[in-house]
């Protein structure tokens, strides 16, 4: 599925936002609501204690038991270069589900809050303007507007893939 | 086959005399007719279509050619034809006896629910015997036999479709009430099972390269199943008188059959019946079965809960304590096997090394049903071949040798299998020669594996073999040791977790002993403390573990530190500086030393506390941590965190590397 949105996503064609449709569960990272599709989301919980995973880059945060399964976690704060926060009673880990080589990857993706479940028309997503090569567009579905506000609408298996994601960072600042 | 070399025969006569009769000036056309008709009969009769199709056209073209002079040419030409028609069907069935003896798996697959469903319909058959009415144990046996038809034919083993395919048209009838099952039919049904099964006997005998020879066609038993039918539907109208024969010989044959001799046949069957479950199904179930124990364990722990004191709580709390483990237990069990099937395995390797090498070898197995993880007998089995065949090479002498040395000539190849401490202990061992140590000295110092004056122990000297290098396939058997490839069995086996160890006496014989977790999906694990994390420590490479004094470390260099244990130096790893964790206290004298050993070589782990031991699941952590080095896995603690087992293996060996920076 990922493919096709991202091949969409190059060409800009109303396939594309068609294909872009559907529920998303948006949430907030600093000043900015971000958005992750519902079917990529397996669940939601509170921040808990996680165990530190030597060796590993300063955004991935260690381990966590979900049900009997070691599940990896992540910050995405961190993941896209925004200064570390203190986890609150908001911050969450959002449980996402994403391909990996040998089959689905289990990930908790730690967000500052979430915020809602939205459903998208074709019409409230917009292609991802060209920021130019300082923001690394090939992450993103698109931007929705909802309601006066832009959510960033985020490809969750290639962010999670990716190595590096500073790019991210000029947009967000 | 009688039927088919007749008709080939026949055939062949023929076309011999239609070239002498064409040679000749009178034609004999009556009699070639009526011998093409009698070859169309036969073909049809052995299902032989194509020839029989040719020989009609032949007889056409002779019987529409009467009139006018038949062409001998023409004649002989057909003739050809119908001779390939008939090799290709002779070479038909050969080339699929072939494509069975070329898919074994497939033969003993079918030999084995072949054997399960036999077992099934003769209860099932002895239950209609007491009840013929019983429509449930007859539809069991119907599909008992169409399934063992359908294999059948799927295989092309023609003999027992064939016979399966008329015992399942009497019992199709049976199932229609055309007709009743007497105490004959089961009989006879019973004959045909015992039939199938002596098929199956030889069939598996083929598989085993025993020689064994293929039942004859029994075409009395083809009678019987067609009389069932023809009796029974002739004398359709005297049903009742029948009936009561019929009733008469049933009750008869069930006091004759006395009835304690059924439940054994039903336990024997559960016992052989198996669900195939898919693996991750039940790494699932195991899973939620130690996270039950962890939920388990917090809920009994809970203070509040702790306050009420009520006798019944108390009592219900253990009871889901007893229920937990138990489930817990039983999940893991289901990934046992038991260690037999792979000795069994080993029998035939045994039997043909020991004829191409010219030994006389007996293999003995003993716990044979020691239980282990599925997944180490699987990957042991590479490993075990490896050891019988080095043992069959190496160690056993020749019949000649063994007399010389005063030994019985058939030499003894044991396997052996044993719980010892928690783990399975696998032994191979023979009565041969032994590990000769002057050679393998001789070998490795050749190989520039040890210095010319080193003085080594016994043990140290057979670990030699397991070097990589050590036996570089040149010329291995001047090395009286078992040089093949063991640093691979090896590898293999320390994958595995487990350990080989070597014993041997000159002239007497060599064993080597596999010790094996239980399962690969636990360990015995010590749980230490570095500053906030936890880690796991596997508990079979540990050796000991204490307080350091202050006289234990000694720095080399200002760099590597080493600790004097029993009077050796020993390397020593800060756990804290490895994984940059903050440690409660740099002082070394605060802390403990875990002393591990890794392919036989030791090292200290620092660490700032020892929590406890505990048996834990390992659990991957996946491919995101795919590049951490020292990982071995995760696995759920008991207040239900993840802690993180060490990779000792490559903790020593970047410990190592560190050193030598």
């Amino acid at each position: 599925m990922s493919s096709i949105l991202v091949t969409g996503n190059e060409q800009g064609t109303a396939v594309a936002a068609d294909a872009r449709t559907g529920k998303y569960l948006t949430f907030q990272l600093g000043n900015e609501e971000f958005g992750v599709r519902v079917l990529k989301v397996r669940e939601i919980m509170g921040i808990q204690e996680i165990t530190a995973v030597p060796q590993t880059p300063t955004h991935v945060k260690g381990v966590i038991n979900l049900r009997g399964k070691v599940v990896p976690v992540i910050d995405l704060r961190l993941k896209f270069g925004l200064p570390p926060a203190e986890y609150t009673p908001r911050t969450c880990i959002i449980v996402t589900q994403t391909e990996g080589e040998s089959g689905l990857i289990l990930m908790g993706v730690i967000v500052d809050g979430v915020s809602e479940v939205l459903n998208l028309a074709a019409s409230d997503i917009e292609d991802t303007p060209d920021f130019g090569e300082e923001v690394a567009v090939q992450y993103l579905l698109g931007m929705a507007k909802v309601k006066g506000k832009v959510k960033i609408l985020l490809d969750i298996d290639r962010v999670l893939s990716a190595q590096d994601l500073n790019h991210l960072k000029t947009l967000l600042q | 086959m009688s039927q088919a070399t007749e008709l080939r025969e026949r055939i062949d006569d023929l076309a011999l005399r239609i070239v002498l009769g064409s040679q000749e000036s009178g034609v004999n056309m009556p009699a070639w007719v009526s011998a093409l008709e009698t070859i169309v009969a036969c073909a049809l009769q052995n299902g032989a279509a194509p020839v029989a199709a040719q020989a009609s056209r032949i007889l056409e073209d002779l019987k529409g050619d009467t009139g006018k002079a038949v062409d001998g040419a023409v004649l002989q030409e057909a003739m050809t034809a119908l001779q390939q028609a008939m090799e290709t069907q002779e070479g038909a069935p050969s080339a699929a006896t072939q494509s069975l003896a070329q898919d074994p798996e497939l033969l003993s697959d079918f030999v084995l629910e072949s054997r399960e469903h036999l077992a099934n319909l003769e209860t099932q058959l002895l239950i209609l015997e007491r009840d013929p009415h019983d429509s449930e144990a007859l539809h069991s046996v119907f599909r008992s036999f169409h399934t063992i038809k359908g294999l059948a034919g799927f295989l092309e083993l023609w003999e027992i479709q064939k016979l399966a395919h008329d015992v399942e048209s009497v019992l199709d009838r049976a199932r229609n009430s055309e007709l009743t099952v007497t105490a004959a039919a089961i009989d006879v049904i019973l004959a045909s099972a015992d039939y199938v099964r002596r098929w199956l006997n030889h069939l598996e005998s083929g598989l085993q390269k025993r020689p064994s020879e293929a039942p004859a066609r029994d075409e009395d038993l083809l009678c019987r199943v067609a009389g069932i039918s023809s009796a029974e539907s002739a004398s359709a109208a005297p049903h009742t008188e029948l009936g009561k024969l019929a009733a008469a010989v049933e009750t008869s044959t069930e006091s004759a059959a006395p009835a304690s001799e059924l439940p054994p046949k039903t336990t024997r069957l559960r016992e052989t019946m198996a669900v195939k479950v898919n693996t991750a199904k039940l790494d699932y179930l195991v899973d939620m079965a130690g996270e039950m124990v962890i939920a388990q364990a917090l809920v009994r722990h809970d203070p509040e809960l702790g306050q009420i004191k009520t006798p019944r709580l108390q009592r219900n709390l253990a009871q889901l304590n007893r229920i937990t483990a138990e489930l817990q237990r039983t999940a893991m069990a289901m990934r046992l096997v038991p260690i037999g099937s792979l000795f069994r395995k080993m029998a035939r390797p045994v039997r043909d090394l020991s004829r191409q090498f010219g030994k006389t070898v007996e293999l003995k197995t003993e716990g044979d049903d020691i239980e282990l993880d599925r997944t180490i007998a699987e990957e042991l089995g590479d490993p075990l071949m490896h050891m019988v065949r080095n043992s069959l090479d190496h160690g056993i002498e020749s019949p000649a040798e063994r007399k010389a040395h005063g030994k019985s000539e058939s030499a003894v190849l044991l396997l052996k299998a044993q719980h010892q401490a928690g783990q399975i202990l696998v032994e191979i061992s023979d009565d041969g020669r032994g590990l000769n140590r002057e050679k393998i000295v001789a070998k490795a110092i050749e190989k520039g594996l040890i210095a010319s004056g080193e003085t080594l122990s016994d043990n140290e000297i057979y670990n030699l073999v397991f070097r990589p290098g050590f036996s570089t396939a040149s010329q291995v058997t001047n090395v009286s040791g078992r040089g093949v490839g063991m640093d691979v069995v090896q590898l293999h086996i320390s994958k595995l977790r487990g350990r080989i160890e070597i014993r041997s006496t000159p002239g007497q014989g060599a064993s080597f002993v596999l010790k094996l977790p239980l399962t690969l999906a636990i360990i015995d694990g010590l749980v230490v403390g570095v500053g906030k994390e936890r880690y796991i420590v596997p508990l079979f490479a540990i050796r000991e573990m204490f307080r350091p004094r202050e006289q234990t470390i000694w720095t080399v260099q200002e760099r590597a530190e080493m600790a004097l244990v029993r009077g050796s130096l020993l390397p020593v790893l800060r756990l804290y500086r490895k994984f940059g964790v903050k440690p409660r206290s740099e002082d070394p004298l605060q802390s403990v030393l875990v002393v591990a050993e890794v392919e036989s070589q030791r090292f200290c782990l620092l660490v700032d506390e020892l929590i406890g031991k505990q048996e834990v699941v390992i659990k991957s952590l996946g491919e995101t941590f795919r590049d951490v080095t020292g990982l071995a896995g995760g696995a759920i603690l008991g207040d239900g965190r993840v802690g993180l087992i060490l990779d000792l293996d490559r903790l020593f060996m970047d410990k190592t590397g560190d050193a030598g920076r």
